[in-house]
C-alpha cells in the first residue's frame, strides 16, 4: 500500500516555480531519499506534504486519503528549521510536544523519560533546554519527532550538525524504525548518507524531478566501467590499451575508465601479463555522489 | 481544538510562574492605586482625624454645656474632638504640661474662655499653628453659640424657643454637608471611569505586546515549524492569543483578590473610602466585555506583526500603527469625560478600536440605551472576525519567512495567497 502519493504537485511564488509538477509514491516500510542541491525544492515539497503550505496544483494523498489535520498525529516531521523553547525544562518540553501529537499528558511524560534514557539524557531531564549543548538539543528534537510512534517519519537534513557518534546513533534508530515497519522519508544533500540508508530515491533539481526509482536500478543505469588500481612500477602502458577510455594517474594510484562493453577482467589480465606489481585492483561501482554531480553538476543547480 | 488547549496550558505554565509576572502583578496595582486613589486617600486621611482640644473655662459656668457643643463625629464614626474642659485653677497648676503637649502636637489648641465672657470678652486661642483659620473660626462659633444659649436661658426665654433657634443653626450645617456629598459623587464617577480606562489602555498594550513577543520568540528560536508539524497556523495563533489572554485574566483575578483585601482593610479603618470605590455590577460586566473585545481586536493584529518580523527592531517598527490605534482612543477619552454626549464621541463609540474605551466611558458617565451598546459590540465582533481572518493569513505566511522586513505590497500578497 502506498503510504504517500505525491501527484503532479506544483508551488509557485510569483513567477518563480519552487516546485514544478513533482510526482512520487512511497510504499509502506520503505526508506525513501528526497535528494537535491540546496534550494532545489525539497523543503517546499515536505512542507506541502505536511500541509504547512498548500500546493497550487496537484494532489497529495497520505494513508490513502487527502490530508486531514488528524494525520499530523501519525506523522513525525523534523523540519530543517528546528528549535526548542530555550527556557522550558527538557522533560516538560517533550511532554508538551507529545501532547501536541495527541498523547495524554501522563503518557507523553512516560515516553519522554523512556527516550531520554535511551539517548542517555535522563540526568538532563529537569534542566532547562538552554543549558544543553547543541548536539543534545538535536537529540531532544529527534525524540520529539518519534516519541508518538508515527507511521510516517519525515526528516529534513537530520544529520546536519551531529557529531559522528550521534550520527551513528540516529542512523541505528532509523534502521530500527524501518524494521518496525515505519515509512521514512529522508531529505538530504549528503549523497553518501542517502546511499547507505535509502532503498529508493527521488532527485530534485530546480523544482523538478530529474531522477527517481530504486537505488539499485539507478546505480546500474549510471554505472561506468571504472577501476581503481594501486601499484608500484611503470604503468604508462595502460593508457595505450585499446579498451581504455582514459586514465587519471597519481604515480602509485590510478583511476581507469574503460570503454563500454569492456569487462574489468580484460584489464586485469593485461596488467598481470605486463608483470606490474599490484597491491589493489578494484572494479568500481559508481557512487550516488558521482551520479548527483553528473546530473546536477555544471553549476546549473545552485542558487 | 485539544491542541489549542495544550498551547494555552503551556502558555500559562511558562508565563505565570515567572519573576516578571509576579513582580508585575504586585507592583502593577501599587502603581495604579498610587496614581488614582493616592491623592483622594491622603486628602481624606488628613481631613478626617480626631483633634485634641483643651478648653479652660474661667467663667466656671459653661463647662457642663461644652461637651455637647463639641460632640459631632467624623464620617468614620470617630469623635471629631477629644475635649478636655478644665477650670482656671487646674490650668494654672498644669500650665507647663499643657504647653509641652502643645509643643509635642499631642493637643491642637488650648482655648481660654475669659471670666468676662458674658460681657463679650476675648477668647484666647493658643496653638502650635494658628494658620488654620477655618478651625479657629469653628471653635469660636461653637463656644459663642453655647454662650448665647446660656445667655438666652438666663434672660428667661423658653428652652423650647432656644432649641428652635439652635436647630435653625443646625440646618445650615446640613446644607454644607449636602454640598460635599454631591461633590463626592462626581469625583467617584470620574475615579471609576479613569481607573477602568487606564486598566483597559495598559492591558491592551501590555498583553498585545506580550502576544507579539511570544510569536517572535517562537520564530527566532526556530520552533515554529516544529509546532506546525503538530497543528496548523490558525490554531497556533488562536492558542497564543487565548493563552496570553488567559494569563492576563489570571492577573486580573489576582488583582481583584488583592483589591478586595486592601479595600476590606481600608474600609475597616475609614468607611468614607467606600464611597470612592463602589462599582456597580453592570459597569463591571461591561468592563469585562469591553476588555475582551479590545484585547482580541488588538492581540490578533499584534500576533500578525510578530509573525511578520524577524527581530525586535522589526516588531517595534511594524507595531507602531497598532499602538496608535490604542493611544488615539485613550487621548480622545479625556474629552469624553468633559462631554460624554458630544456627537463626535457618539459616532466614534461605534468604530472598532474606539468602541472598547469610548463606549465604556459613556456607560460609566451617562448610560446609553442598550441597543446602542450592543449595536457597537456587534460591529466590533464582526471586525474581530475579519481582523482574525486577515491576521491568520499574514501569520501563516509570515511565520515561515526569515530575513528582511516585508513591504506593504508583500503583506497584501500574503493575504491573497490561498
Amino acid at each position: 500500500m502506498a503510504v504517500l502519493i505525491v501527484d503532479q504537485v506544483s508551488k509557485f511564488y510569483d513567477h518563480f516555480k519552487a516546485v514544478d509538477r513533482v510526482s512520487f509514491q512511497i510504499e509502506a516500510g520503505r526508506m525513501f531519499g528526497l535528494l537535491g542541491p540546496n534550494g532545489a525544492g525539497k523543503t517546499t515539497t515536505m512542507r506541502m506534504i505536511m500541509n504547512i503550505i498548500i500546493p497550487d496544483e496537484g494532489r497529495i494523498e497520505i494513508f490513502g486519503a487527502r490530508f486531514q489535520e488528524e494525520h499530523k498525529n501519525q506523522i513525525g516531521y523534523l523540519p530543517e528549521e528546528r528549535g526548542l523553547y530555550p527556557k522550558m525544562k527538557v522533560v516538560d518540553h517533550l511532554q508538551f510536544l507529545g501532547e501536541m501529537k495527541g498523547l495524554s499528558a501522563a503518557e507523553a511524560r512516560r515516553r519522554a523519560h523512556h527516550w531520554l534514557e535511551r539517548f542517555e539524557l535522563e540526568k538532563w531531564a529537569e534542566k532547562k533546554v538552554q543549558e544543553l549543548s547543541k548536539g543534545m538539543q538535536q537529540k531532544i528534537q529527534f525524540i520529539s519527532t518519534i516519541m508518538h510512534d508515527p507511521q510516517l517519519i519525515i526528516m529534513d537534513e537530520p544529520f546536519s550538525g551531529l557529531d559522528p557518534i550521534n550520527t551513528k546513533l540516529l542512523k541505528d534508530i532509523l534502521l530500527e524504525l524501518k524494521q518496525a515497519g515505519k515509512t521514512i522519508i529522508l531529505s538530504t544533500h549528503l549523497m553518501d548518507q542517502a546511499e547507505k540508508l535509502c532503498e529508493e530515491i527521488c532527485l530534485i533539481n530546480r523544482g523538478r524531478v530529474v531522477l527517481q526509482g530504486p537505488l539499485s536500478d539507478i546505480k546500474q543505469r549510471y554505472s561506468h566501467n571504472s577501476v581503481q588500481l594501486e601499484y608500484a612500477g611503470d604503468a604508462s602502458f595502460i593508457a595505450a590499451l585499446p579498451f581504455v577510455e582514459r586514465i587519471n594517474d597519481y604515480g602509485n594510484y590510478m583511476e581507469i575508465r574503460l570503454k563500454d562493453q569492456t569487462a574489468p577482467q580484460e584489464l586485469f589480465q593485461a596488467v598481470a601479463q605486463a608483470g606490474l606489481q599490484v597491491s589493489r585492483f578494484e572494479a568500481m561501482e559508481t557512487s550516488l555522489n558521482d551520479i548527483f554531480i553528473e546530473i546536477v553538476g555544471g553549476g546549473n543547480g545552485h542558487e | 481544538m485539544n491542541k489549542i488547549v495544550t498551547i494555552i496550558k503551556r502558555e500559562i505554565m511558562t508565563k505565570v510562574f515567572t519573576r516578571g509576572f509576579i513582580v508585575g502583578t504586585v507592583l502593577g496595582p501599587i502603581f495604579m492605586i498610587g496614581i488614582s486613589f493616592g491623592p483622594a486617600f491622603f486628602l481624606s486621611l488628613s481631613e478626617e482625624k480626631s483633634v485634641s482640644l483643651v478648653i479652660v473655662d474661667q467663667t466656671n459656668q459653661l463647662s457642663p454645656h461644652l461637651p455637647a457643643a463639641f460632640s459631632d463625629t467624623l464620617a468614620n464614626g470617630q469623635p471629631r474632638f477629644i475635649l478636655t474642659v478644665i477650670d482656671s485653677i487646674t490650668y494654672e497648676r498644669q500650665r507647663a504640661l499643657f504647653l509641652q503637649q502643645l509643643e509635642d502636637k499631642q493637643i491642637k489648641a488650648v482655648v481660654i474662655i475669659p471670666s468676662n465672657a458674658w460681657e463679650g470678652g476675648t477668647l484666647i486661642y493658643m496653638g502650635k499653628s494658628i494658620s488654620d483659620m477655618e478651625f479657629i473660626q469653628l471653635v469660636r462659633d461653637r463656644i459663642n453659640q453655647e454662650l448665647n444659649r446660656l445667655k438666652l436661658f438666663r434672660a428667661g426665654i423658653n428652652p423650647d424657643v432656644i432649641e428652635q433657634l439652635t436647630t435653625r443653626l443646625k440646618i445650615k450645617t446640613i446644607k454644607i454637608e449636602k454640598g460635599q456629598a454631591r461633590e463626592k459623587q462626581l469625583g467617584q464617577e470620574w475615579v471609576t471611569a479613569f481607573v477602568f480606562l487606564i486598566i483597559l489602555y495598559m492591558t491592551s498594550l501590555l498583553y498585545g505586546n506580550a502576544t507579539m513577543r511570544g510569536v517572535l520568540e517562537e520564530k527566532t528560536s526556530r520552533i515554529m515549524e516544529v509546532l506546525l508539524s503538530s497543528t496548523n497556523a490558525f490554531q497556533l495563533m488562536m492558542g497564543k492569543v487565548f493563552g496570553v489572554g488567559m494569563v492576563g485574566l489570571i492577573q486580573y483575578l489576582l488583582w481583584v483578590a488583592m483589591a478586595l483585601g486592601v479595600f476590606a482593610f481600608a474600609a475597616a479603618s475609614n468607611p468614607a473610602l467606600l464611597k470612592y470605590i463602589s462599582i456597580s455590577p453592570v459597569v463591571f460586566f461591561y468592563f469585562i466585555v469591553f476588555f475582551l473585545v479590545g484585547y482580541f481586536q488588538i492581540s490578533t493584529l499584534y500576533a500578525a506583526v510578530g509573525a511578520m518580523s524577524s527581530s525586535q527592531e522589526d516588531a517595534q517598527a511594524l507595531s507602531t500603527p497598532i499602538t496608535i490605534l490604542v493611544v488615539i482612543p485613550f487621548i480622545i477619552s479625556f474629552t469624553v469625560v468633559r462631554d460624554p454626549a458630544s456627537t463626535l464621541v457618539q459616532v466614534l463609540s461605534y468604530v472598532p478600536f474606539f468602541t472598547p474605551m469610548l463606549m465604556f466611558l459613556r456607560i460609566t458617565l451617562m448610560m446609553p440605551p442598550w441597543y446602542e451598546i450592543w449595536g457597537a459590540i456587534l460591529i466590533n465582533l464582526a471586525a474581530i472576525v475579519a481582523g482574525t481572518w486577515v491576521s491568520a493569513k499574514i501569520y501563516r505566511t509570515g511565520i515561515l519567512l526569515y530575513g528582511k522586513r516585508p513591504t506593504l505590497p508583500e503583506i497584501i500578497r500574503w493575504i491573497r495567497y490561498n
